[in-house]
């Protein structure tokens, strides 16, 4: 009986005679974590939101009238429709693909709402309903270009791109829809607690999506598939199924951004998103350090992507800088994040 | 099986030339000869983009930087000749940008391994930014007759434009099939093992086809400016899909390691007698597009199908 508490008491004695060496250690062991690129580990883990607060912090300081309430409302409503888009990107992104055709998609769901609402006189969630499977149609005929006809994604989508953007001008025969019904327009111009709807169904989308890839078996296959296409087939996940959805996915959230969009400017045209809304897309969800090669996304982080290039953009346009220099700023940022992600791939 | 396969691809490019000239004996004025000349000088900017394309979809790459190159380097000779630095000097400066470019997108594919649509898709939206900001987004035109010449004159009754496109094939022919490096680089885009136990940088001929690629895109972009006398900031966006098609058509392989520069220039002028028949025939750009789109996705899945059964049939199981 006597010898476990002698040695409970040894052993506490131990510990508090040990206390100096046990900080020492921790303090080596904090200079190790450092030395070791511990440092860089974790800021490699959080790119997105790194990159996030030094843009705020920096934009704070240097940039005048940023650091204001309605500034913060202007880019939160500038943020919801891409952050919208982004989730679906993310997902294809996360298979290793690419999905060059979403900015067409949102023209084509532009033109194709408008004509619903305004020429049709269809009600409101008839048109949304519709412009939903417009985009899973679209998608899906990605996902099954890419998957069965055994075509890259970055050719299938690039062909498909212009295929819709063709289209879209068609149907649209060239002209721009104006004055929308008013309620359609409600889809995203609700006031709710001060802002507009459209940034409540983000975040909605963007917490059911969180959802799906974060906690669910769908999310753990999808991310088991980008690591490795064939591993993962052979570990009985539903590889096909899953990277058709993924385009899927990507199409649906599209159009429901091209009709968010719509509603927003309250004018309906087929050259709405395009090739400059696509590479948008693509840069923000790198920026939230979405793996080019697949596996590694979040929607969390790619949202944080988004509310960093629209800051940035938000940043030029109070500098009264030229809008055109954004798109090479987009590149260049695009860059940096590939640069650094590299970097500290190869620590870890 | 080699004499299959040669026929199949024989037939796929004959198919479409001997459906133009069916469907070109019906269009009127298409088979005329200044409309032909016209054809094959309207397929020289995307001639020359296909030469360097065809390098780089061989080391299994893909340029997606041409669009925004083709506005970039020329926008840059423009402001230098507009400010009155001599032609050949501010030309030159159009080519440098446009290698250099061509050079990044080849270092970061070579040195950080990043996949090549992405950089170049990066890339060329960094031109297609710096194109429109150049000049605050509008064109600029009026050049010297010198630089007009280039894409309007003609030599002996043949446009310069069309021997430059002549030129670029056969530099790209030699290239390709007279020098070691054409080999180096079918080497990297059919086996790169066999190419690092050879003890080859495949880095080196990254870079090399990546800045010619680029080189290309730029000659292609000012031989687009001398001969509309403009530079328009986005001119670059309908040759895209164009070079990329050319390639296709002519039979150059996305999986790698196969293709040749004469098809895929023959692949640029079936592309231009396609809008050039579709012109006549009065149907829209944009619905061209939307065909073209279509081509490209179809030719990519047939070659695709024509490989397995050739991979299955070497493995005796067809």
């Amino acid at each position: 009986m006597s010898a476990p508490v002698t040695e409970n008491v040894q052993s506490g004695g131990q510990g508090e005679g040990g206390e100096p060496s046990v900080q020492a250690a921790a303090a080596g062991k904090g200079r190790a974590w450092i030395a070791s690129g511990g440092l860089l580990n974790l800021v490699g883990r959080n790119v997105a939101l790194f990159i996030f607060l030094a843009l705020v912090i920096l934009a704070s300081l240097f940039v005048e009238n940023f650091a204001a309430l309605d500034n913060a409302e202007v880019i939160l409503k500038q943020s919801a429709i891409p952050a919208i888009a982004v989730i679906g990107m993310t997902m294809v992104l996360m298979t290793g693909g690419i999905d060059l055709s979403l900015g067409y998609v949102v023209g084509l769901a532009s033109i194709v709402s408008g004509i619903m609402a305004n020429t049709w006189f269809w009600p409101a969630p008839a048109v949304l309903a519709s412009i939903l499977v417009l985009g899973l149609a679209l998608g899906l005929c990605n996902g099954l270009i890419t998957q069965f006809m055994r075509v890259p994604a970055f050719i299938a989508t690039l062909g498909t791109g212009y295929v819709l953007y063709g289209l879209a001008q068609i149907v649209s025969q060239g002209s721009i829809i104006n004055r929308l019904p008013r309620n359609f327009l409600a889809i995203g111009r609700t006031p709710m607690f001060g802002l507009p709807s459209a940034v409540f169904l983000a975040l909605a989308v963007a917490v059911v999506f969180h959802v799906l890839i974060s906690r669910t078996i769908f999310g753990r296959r999808l991310k088991a598939f980008g690591f490795g296409a064939r591993a993962a087939a052979l570990s009985g996940v539903p590889a096909a199924w899953i990277n058709v959805s993924v385009y899927a996915f990507c199409s649906t959230l599209a159009a429901l951004s091209g009709l968010l969009f719509t509603v927003r400017v309250n004018a309906a045209q087929p050259n709405m998103g395009g090739g400059a809304f696509t590479f948008e897309v693509v840069t923000a969800a790198i920026v939230g350090g979405t793996s080019l090669f697949g596996g590694v996304g979040s929607v969390a982080n790619s949202i944080l992507g988004v509310l960093s290039i629209k800051i940035i953009e938000n940043c030029i346009n109070l500098l009264g800088v030229s809008y055109h220099l954004y798109l090479a700023v987009q590149g260049a940022i695009i860059l940096l994040a590939i640069i650094l992600g590299n970097l500290t791939n190869r620590r870890a | 099986m080699n004499i299959g396969f040669a026929a199949r691809r024989g037939l796929a490019v004959l198919f479409p030339v001997a459906a133009f000239l069916a469907l070109g004996s019906r269009v009127p004025h298409f088979l005329d000869l200044s409309n032909l000349l016209n054809v094959v000088r309207q397929s020289s900017i995307t001639g020359v983009c296909a030469v360097g394309m065809t390098f780089v979809i061989v080391i299994k790459g893909i340029d997606l930087s041409l669009g925004g190159l083709l506005a970039f380097c020329p926008m840059i000779s423009g402001v230098l000749m507009l400010a009155g630095i001599n032609v050949p000097a501010s030309m030159a400066a159009g080519v440098l940008a446009g290698t250099a470019m061509g050079l990044f997108n080849g270092l970061m594919v070579s040195k950080l391994t990043v996949p090549a649509f992405i950089t170049t898709l990066v890339v060329g939206q960094i031109s297609q930014g710096l194109a429109l900001t150049i000049n605050g987004g509008s064109s600029i035109g009026a050049f010297p007759d010198s630089f007009v010449f280039i894409g309007n004159g003609a030599v002996g009754g043949i446009p310069l434009s069309d021997l430059l496109l002549l030129g670029f094939l056969a530099l790209g022919f030699f290239i390709q099939r007279l020098t070691p490096l054409g080999n180096h680089i079918y080497a990297l885009g059919g086996n790169e093992t066999v190419l690092r136990q050879e003890g080859l940088s495949a880095a080196r001929l990254q870079f090399f086809v990546f800045g010619f690629s680029g080189f290309c895109a730029a000659v292609a972009g000012l031989l687009l400016s001398a001969q509309l006398d403009t530079v328009q900031p986005t001119q670059g966006d309908a040759y895209q899909l164009d070079a990329i098609a050319a390639c296709i058509i002519g039979g150059v392989d996305l999986a790698g390691g196969r293709g040749s520069v004469p098809m895929a220039v023959i692949g640029a002028l079936i592309i231009g007698c396609l809008r050039n028949v579709l012109d006549l025939l009065g149907i829209h750009p944009f619905m061209q597009n939307v065909f073209i789109g279509s081509i490209i996705v179809v030719i990519v899945y047939l070659s695709g199908v024509v490989h397995r059964q050739s991979e299955l049939a070497t493995r005796g199981t067809l």
